[in-house]
């Protein structure tokens, strides 16, 4: 059980198309409590993906400083990065990205598969995350047997598999209905508050919002507004 | 730890169709390359029994071959004073063997005797069994009062009629009939291929006063290519060569035969080379944000290259294997057997094609290496795939 | 304020669905270069092969119908093709047929095993009776003139286009030879003829009565010889001739085997290498695989494009011409690599010249329409039935199905 806490200082993120400069990020800054989940919103193309690729250490930012406990990302080699994204950050991402051809228990245990590990505690380790997710009866199925909230779940065992300090969430419901939604947000909480992951979760739903403590929106690549969520904050503070 | 075996297998099989395709095609070039090799193997094994450097072979001078050489007595006789010569431990006769060359046509086992092909009857006296050392008696030898012969293991399984108490018909005009009474191998030399008999049996069955050639023995401490000098100088006047000599240019026209079909399987490996390639591609392809995925869990761009290039290996043995089974299973069916004439004197040569483990792992690994060279460039692009952007695709 | 016009919203006639399907015909050829690519190169390597053995096979195929109209008898010692037969089978066997109707006529030759002097070539060279050798090699159309000097002089020698290229020969030249056989003798000849296309290219013939001579001035006996050509006048007449002759010489000291022409040529020729047998099984081969190149190219790029042809489908696109849209892909996709291969084969057999390909005993494959289109309806039979498998998916896809599908 561990956790970490983010600082970004002035972060730009500029992409070149051809002559035209994008500014993706805009000099942002902000911190995140560890142990914090923490909703971003924002309109589409306000920088929210990059944002939460730079943190989970996927691209290096153009300037600034991203801080993720005690790494500090942004001056980490792609090969740095490569071993640190394996042990604390876990994604999760609107379209799953689940291997079509392993069977759930074989996605989980993939990421576990980069360290030195006995196969019983690998089994052990995905045994777990399968019942956090609760899908231990379907860990024999593949992800074509399987409903899309149940691929979320199998795909967020995934995350929590290695135990990580950090769970990046890009539009985790985003293709799920209200009531799957609901529970894959739940999950989220859940873990959040037995396991005291840090959780960035990117949405464009205002009730998936409502799960986090704070809620961060992003404009054209700069902190527009930062609410904390009272009702949440004061839920977990309990 | 890379990514396990299971992942790329089942990969493979969910590319059923694909992979299958992609296997067959290399099994069809592994299956030519390893038929050339136990092609090469049997040639190659043949000749090295027969380049004895101390041995040497000895033909009337402007002759081409022992079958087209006429040896009078006389000449032979004169060999006999070389100093040069070894001399045999026990009886202290210098070991110089004249020999005899005729041809007889006889049905080819493989087609049921539909073609004939041209065995090689060399008539020998004991000194042959001295200076021909490889040659080991497998039974009793023909007697010299009697009409007998002795018949090389290789031409015993390529002809038929040759078993022992069979009856072959030699002689001018095809008038004396001789029976096999034994066989004899010569550790799978071309000697193998021949039928021998007693030598002066043979000179008055063709009418012959003269031998075809000799076969001499050089001693240890002397040159061979300086006694094959000598002989070719003018106090003999005779053409010599030593074994390996002889059996080279004898074998121009196989080489050649054997040159032209490895040319022609090394083309046919870069077909399927890129035919790997182009499959490994199509799977990478069909993969990025998988692949993109396995980056953001923390995969290395090098445990991406070397899974797929594993991939690839396991695409190419699979098509190895089959390929050496198809291969295998052709030669049980058509026969191991394949004869060619040597160069000038349409004498047979027998070779007897098999796959050893060491072909088959040849051939395998050098299909494997094609394999992972044509899977490098997908495997190296699958490694490259940029992680920000295959996500975005989605 | 104008009235809208009543068809003002009415489409504009369909567009021939051929003309879109051709478009995006060539964009998906195009879509992917790489795989277009590596499949043409998958093919094209085998189908180079492929015409090279076909070439062969159209060469030996056309030598042989020319040799079996030619309707000759090849008559040997049963017991060696290097042994002799006495001169008096080649009256025996006229004797056969004098009012000589059933055969036209009879010419035996001598092996001399002829090597050009320094230099490593020995020639198919055989001393054929002078009297005959006209008739019996009536293909070799000896002009009048050319047929007097075969008669009127000793020496003269008919020789291959093959040799007389690789050692600058012309006609009328004085060319010597030295026989790899005893007793050795090294004999004068005069060029009276150069046959075009000889098969094999090392061909030389001289007469057998100076040979005889030769041999008796050096001593030893000119008598007896290898092989004797009977021609006949029809195929029957062959056939029947063929048993007669064997069966008349049957346990005498000099039994025959008889054979026409092209079964004594293949015997020859496979025992040598064998390489019109190569040439067949490399062919075999180079289809299948190009049959799987061409399978597999199809399959993965219609795998990938499952839902994209759904939507044709689901557009209103009727399926014959989605089918049709497939099968043409893999057809076009085939030909690309077939021609690919047959092209700069068929040029490079076309310009190279036929002398550096000649080698001592079998005609080298040369440029042959016939092999060209062959190759080329291999590839597009080759290129249809890739298509069709897929083709028949495309047909069947259950648009539904496909659209649901997320690749
Ligand atoms: N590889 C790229 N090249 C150029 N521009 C890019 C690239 N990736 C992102 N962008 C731009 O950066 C900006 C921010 O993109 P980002 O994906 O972070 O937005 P987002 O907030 O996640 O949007 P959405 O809600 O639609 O997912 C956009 O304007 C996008 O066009
Ligand atoms: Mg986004």
């Amino acid at each position: 059980m561990s956790a970490a806490d983010i600082e970004l200082v002035e972060v730009h993120k500029h992409y070149r198309k051809g002559r035209i400069d994008i500014p993706a990020l805009d000099g942002l800054s902000l911190t995140i409590n560890a142990g914090a989940l923490v909703a971003i919103m924002g309109p589409s193309g306000s920088g929210k993906s990059t944002l939460l690729h730079l943190v989970g250490g996927l691209d290096s930012p153009t300037s600034g400083a991203v801080r993720v406990g005690e790494a500090q990302l942004a001056r980490m080699s792609e090969r740095e990065l490569t071993a640190w994204r394996s042990r604390h950050v876990g994604f999760i991402f609107q379209m799953y990205h689940l291997v079509p051809v392993l069977t759930a228990a074989q996605n989980i245990e993939l990421p576990l598969l980069l360290f030195h590990m006995p196969a019983s505690e690998r089994r052990r380790r995905v045994d777990t995350a399968l019942e956090v997710v609760g899908l231990t009866d379907r860990r024999d199925h593949r992800p074509s047997q399987l409903s899309g909230g149940q691929e979320q779940r199998v795909a967020i065992a995934r995350a929590i598999v290695t135990d990580p300090d950090v769970l990046l969430a890009d539009e985790p419901t985003g293709d799920l209905d209200a009531k799957t939604s609901e529970e894959i947000l739940n999950l989220l909480s859940l873990l959040h508050a037995d396991f005291g992951k840090t959780i960035v979760m990117v949405t464009h739903d205002p009730r998936a919002a409502a799960y986090g403590q704070r809620v961060l929106h992003l404009d054209k690549g700069v902190l527009d507004r930062d609410e904390v969520n009272p009702r949440v904050a004061q839920a977990v503070r309990v | 730890m890379a990514l396990p075996l299971s992942y790329h297998w089942r990969h493979l099989l969910a590319h059923r169709t694909t992979t299958v395709l992609t296997v067959l095609v290399i099994a069809a070039v592994v299956g030519t390359q390893a038929w050339i090799l136990g092609f090469s193997v049997a040639f190659n094994n043949s000749l090295a029994v027969a380049s004895d450097e101390r041995k040497i072979i000895v033909i009337r001078r402007g002759a081409s071959a022992e079958s087209s050489s006429a040896l009078p007595v006389e000449e032979f006789n004169r060999l006999i004073q070389l100093p040069a010569l070894a001399v045999d431990a026990d009886t202290h006769e210098p070991l110089v063997s004249p020999e005899l060359m005729v041809q007889i046509a006889l049905p080819r086992r493989r087609d049921k005797g539909q073609t004939t092909g041209n065995v090689a009857v060399r008539g020998v006296t004991a000194a042959a069994f001295r200076v021909h050392d490889t040659v080991k008696l497998q039974g009793p030898l023909f007697s010299k009062g009697a009409q007998e012969v002795v018949v090389g293991v290789k031409a015993a399984e390529q002809f038929m009629g040759l078993q022992v108490g069979d009856v072959i018909r030699l002689g001018y005009g095809n008038n004396r009939e001789y029976q096999v009474v034994g066989f004899f191998s010569a550790r799978g030399g071309p000697l193998e291929s021949e039928i021998w008999t007693y030598l002066p049996s043979l000179q008055s069955a063709h009418n012959r006063d003269t031998y075809s050639s000799a076969a001499l023995r050089v001693r240890d401490d002397v040159d061979p290519h300086k006694v094959v000098e000598e002989i070719a100088g003018p106090a003999i006047g005779l053409t010599a060569q030593t074994e390996r000599d002889y059996w080279q240019a004898q074998t121009s026209r196989i080489r050649a035969y054997r040159a032209l079909v490895s040319v022609l399987v090394s083309v046919m490996a870069i077909a399927a080379a890129v035919a790997v390639a182009n499959t490994m591609f199509t799977l990478v392809a069909g993969r990025t944000r998988e692949i993109a995925m396995l980056r953001t869990i923390g995969f290395s761009g090098r445990q991406i290259l070397t899974g797929f290039v594993l991939e690839a290996m396991m695409l190419t043995l699979a098509g190895g294997v089959v390929g050496c089974l198809a291969c295998q299973v052709w030669l049980d069916f058509v026969g191991h057997a394949k004869d060619m004439y040597a160069a000038t004197n349409f004498t047979t040569l027998a070779f007897d094609i098999r796959l050893t483990p060491e072909i088959m792992v040849c051939a395998i690994s050098t299909v494997i290496t094609l394999g992972v060279a044509g899977a490098l460039v997908p495997a190296w692009r699958a490694a490259r795939v940029e992680v920000v952007r295959a996500l975005r695709e989605a | 304020m104008p009235t809208l016009q009543r068809d003002w919203w009415a489409l504009p006639t369909l567009q021939s669905t051929n003309v879109t399907l051709t478009y995006v015909l060539m964009r998906n050829l195009t879509r992917n270069p790489l795989r277009t690519g590596l499949t043409a190169v998958a093919f094209a390597l085998p189908m180079g092969i492929f015409v090279l053995a076909l070439s062969l096979v159209v060469v030996l195929t056309e030598a042989a119908a020319k040799n079996e109209k030619q309707l000759r008898l090849a008559v040997r010692n049963k017991m060696a093709l290097t042994g002799y037969l006495p001169d008096g089978v080649r009256r025996k066997i006229e004797e056969l047929d004098p009012q000589r109707q059933r055969l036209r006529a009879v010419c035996a030759m001598r092996w001399f095993g002829g090597r050009v002097p320094d230099t490593q070539d020995t020639l198919t060279s055989l001393a054929c009776d002078v009297d005959t050798f006209p008739v019996v090699y009536s293909d070799f159309e000896l002009s009048p003139e050319e047929g007097a000097r075969w008669q009127s002089e000793r020496r003269a020698a008919v020789v291959g286009d093959g040799v007389a290229r690789t050692h600058g020969w012309h006609v009328g030249q004085r060319v010597e030879l030295k026989s790899t056989i005893p007793p050795y003798l090294r004999l004068e000849f005069m060029i009276v003829k150069i046959i075009a296309n000889s098969s094999p290219p090392n061909m030389f013939y001289f007469r057998r009565d100076y040979l005889r001579d030769s041999l008796e001035a050096d001593g030893a006996t000119g008598a007896g010889c290898n092989l004797i050509w009977v021609k006949c006048t029809s195929a029957a007449n062959l056939r029947a001739l063929q048993q007669e002759i064997d069966a008349l010489f049957a346990n005498s000291p000099s039994e025959t085997k008889s054979e026409d022409e092209n079964a004594f040529i293949s015997g020859f020729v496979q025992a040598i290498g064998d390489i019109p047998g190569l040439a067949r099984s490399m062919a075999l081969v180079v289809v299948f695989i190009i049959a799987l190149v061409a399978g597999n190219s199809m399959m993965m790029s219609f795998r990938e494009r499952t839902s994209e042809l759904a939507v044709f489908k689901a557009l209103g696109f009727p399926p014959r011409r989605v089918f049709g849209l497939v099968l043409a892909e893999s057809l076009l996709l085939a030909l690309l690599g077939s021609l690919l291969g047959i092209v700069p084969t068929a040029t490079g057999l076309a310009l190279i010249p036929r002398q550096m390909l000649i080698s001592a005993s079998f005609s080298p494959p040369r440029f042959s329409a016939l092999a060209v289109v062959g190759a080329l309806t291999i590839g597009i039979v080759v290129g249809l039935l890739a298509g069709v498998w897929p083709a028949y998916q495309a047909l069947r896809l259950r648009t539904t199905d496909a659209l649901r599908r997320v690749a």
